[in-house]
């Protein structure tokens, strides 16, 4: 029978990003699956190699505009690494506290956009809705609802007042009851379970044999979290669970990523906690890096982000390589979308969660005439961030 | 469970300069023998390919491979060096480990190393691209 090849992109309305699939196609069962990146290379990794260490960790936060702190965290382990550099204890619960409302963030406007993608537009609206409250915490902490530049060699750039933690635990226990009801209503969901049990399934030995990461690896049973095999900053001292489910398909990547979001909780209400005793030291001072290479990694909403560098003495660094998790992911699809349908390929390369950008965020104010009114956008963010700071003090 | 010390009673002969860090072990192996530590690391020891990294050093070009082994959270990176800059070969792992595909890929279109063995030896990021060179992206000091 004569195959027909069925182009996904590289622009194409699934994917806000640019990436080019191409699918052969058997009737109405995709055989192979051809892919094509390249299409945003921005040359990150050079980049950074002309670059102070400082100036590097700003840079790699720009890599990702949903898990942005991913990469600077994995980033300033790699430079501490090289010289095994010790964080104080208040910087270590802060870098986890922002690690772990970064993953409910991701978590949830994915499980939004599967909803959207599969038709099922209620999941969309209510993810998206519950998403916001975590980016108005980002926003009370540290004046942006993405990049948050919090990230520093030898701790992090600003410290948590301990004034605003009552407010933000009740912002959190507000947030916790919302997701729960999601964690109870979407693994029981009829039209979901109807619509992704059993779809693109990527076995156990394909994800060993890609070397998948993350959720991706863990929903077709393979136990990695960097988080429990290498706990960095406060993970060791923090109790939660790696969620790990067997089936390999949509379904369970959506059931695990939900159960992870309310792990995250857990990690943040805990650090949150430790964080309520007085202001200590948050940054130890970092004179010079030494000659040597350092690898640095963390469990990302997607899985195992990693940098290596290589120093030489210098303040910065002679090779900066950063892989994030969907390299390692996308070509899982290879497996994962032979011999399904046509029309769960798409939710099938979505499942995996490739990096969408998020940050864009517009303000346009019209007047009462409907004029628009041209306002400076810096100026209204501080404005906002001062009026959520003084909501939680009450 | 296998570990770093049956690593390196295993693969001792062929292990030449190694520097060892906490949970980091870096060792330098013969091109010919790579395939052979991957699938030790690989199968033997269920360590999971991470990435790899190809850089400039004086010696000449250096393949690093980072294998991380989950279960204890130690990263164990073998790298080949290849003195010839002018015309760098490596044998690929590939063949045995599908992971290493993508990365190898890049690092010949960038650095212009010929991945030896390698099933699917075409540029990975500038397959289509309008205005490529046919020269490794990355600068290189050849002399």
């Amino acid at each position: 029978m004569t195959k027909t090849v069925v182009p996904i992109g590289p622009f194409h309305p699934l994917l806000e990003e640019a990436e080019s699939f191409t699918l052969k196609v058997d009737g109405e069962t995709v055989v192979d699956v051809d892919l094509d990146i390249g299409w945003l290379h921005r040359g990150h990794e050079y980049l950074s190699e002309g670059r102070t260490f400082t100036q590097a960790i700003y840079l790699v936060e720009r890599i990702c505009g949903i898990c942005s702190t991913s990469h600077p965290l994995a980033c300033v382990h790699a430079i501490e690494d090289v010289d095994h550099i010790e964080i104080p204890e208040r910087a270590a619960y802060i870098r986890t506290l922002i690690g772990e409302l970064e993953r409910i963030h991701s978590h949830l406007l994915w499980l939004g956009l599967a909803g959207h993608f599969i038709g099922y537009d209620t999941v969309w609206m209510w993810a998206w809705k519950w998403r916001e409250p975590v980016l108005q915490i980002f926003e009370q902490i540290s004046g942006n609802r993405n990049h948050y530049g919090m990230m520093r060699v030898g701790g992090v750039a600003r410290d948590i007042n301990t004034d605003d933690i009552p407010g933000l635990q009740k912002a959190l226990n507000e947030m916790e009851s919302k997701l729960g009801m999601i964690a109870k209503a979407v693994p029981d969901d009829p039209v979901l379970k109807s619509r992704l049990k059993g779809v693109g399934i990527l076995s156990k030995e394909a994800a060993v044999d890609f070397c998948a990461v993350g959720p991706t690896a863990r929903a077709s049973g393979v136990p990695i979290d960097v988080r429990k095999d290498e706990p960095k900053d406060a993970y060791g001292w923090v109790d939660f669970q790696a969620i790990v489910l067997p089936n390999g398909d949509v379904y369970d990547k959506l059931v695990l990523r939900v159960l992870e979001t309310l792990e995250s909780i857990k990690i943040v209400r805990q650090c949150l906690e430790k964080l309520k005793a007085p202001s200590g030291p948050i940054l130890n001072n970092v004179k010079e890096i030494g000659i040597g290479e350092g690898i640095g990694r963390y469990e990302a909403p997607r899985g195992e982000v990693f940098h290596y560098i290589r120093t030489d003495g210098t303040n910065r660094a002679i090779r900066h390589k950063v892989r994030a998790p969907s390299y390692v992911n996308i070509p899982t699809f290879a497996a994962s979308c032979k011999g399904i349908p046509v029309a769960d390929a798409l939710i099938t390369l979505a499942s995996v969660d490739p990096c969408y950008c998020c940050t864009e965020r517009a303000i346009r104010i019209m007047t009462p005439d409907n004029n628009r009114l041209d306002l400076d956008l810096l100026r209204l963010s501080r404005e906002k961030t001062e009026r959520l700071r003084r909501n939680i003090h009450g | 469970m296998v570990n770093k010390d049956d690593l390196l009673r295993v693969l001792g002969p062929k292990i030449r300069r190694k520097v060892e860090k906490p949970g980091r072990l870096y060792f330098e192996v013969a091109d010919e023998d790579l395939t052979e530590v991957a699938v030790y690391l690989f199968q033997t020891m269920g360590c999971r390919l991470s990435t790899a990294t190809a850089m400039e050093t004086y010696h000449g070009l250096e393949v690093l491979y980072h294998f991380s082994h989950d279960a204890t959270g130690w990263y164990y990176c073998p790298r080949v060096v290849i003195p010839d800059k002018v015309h760098p070969r490596v044998t690929s792992i590939a063949p045995v480990i599908r992971g290493a595909e993508w990365i190898e890929r890049e690092m010949a279109e960038f650095w212009g190393i010929t991945f030896e063995g390698h099933p699917r030896p075409e540029r990975l990021l500038s397959k289509d691209h309008p205005q490529r060179l046919d020269k490794p992206y990355r600068f290189r000091r050849v002399s």
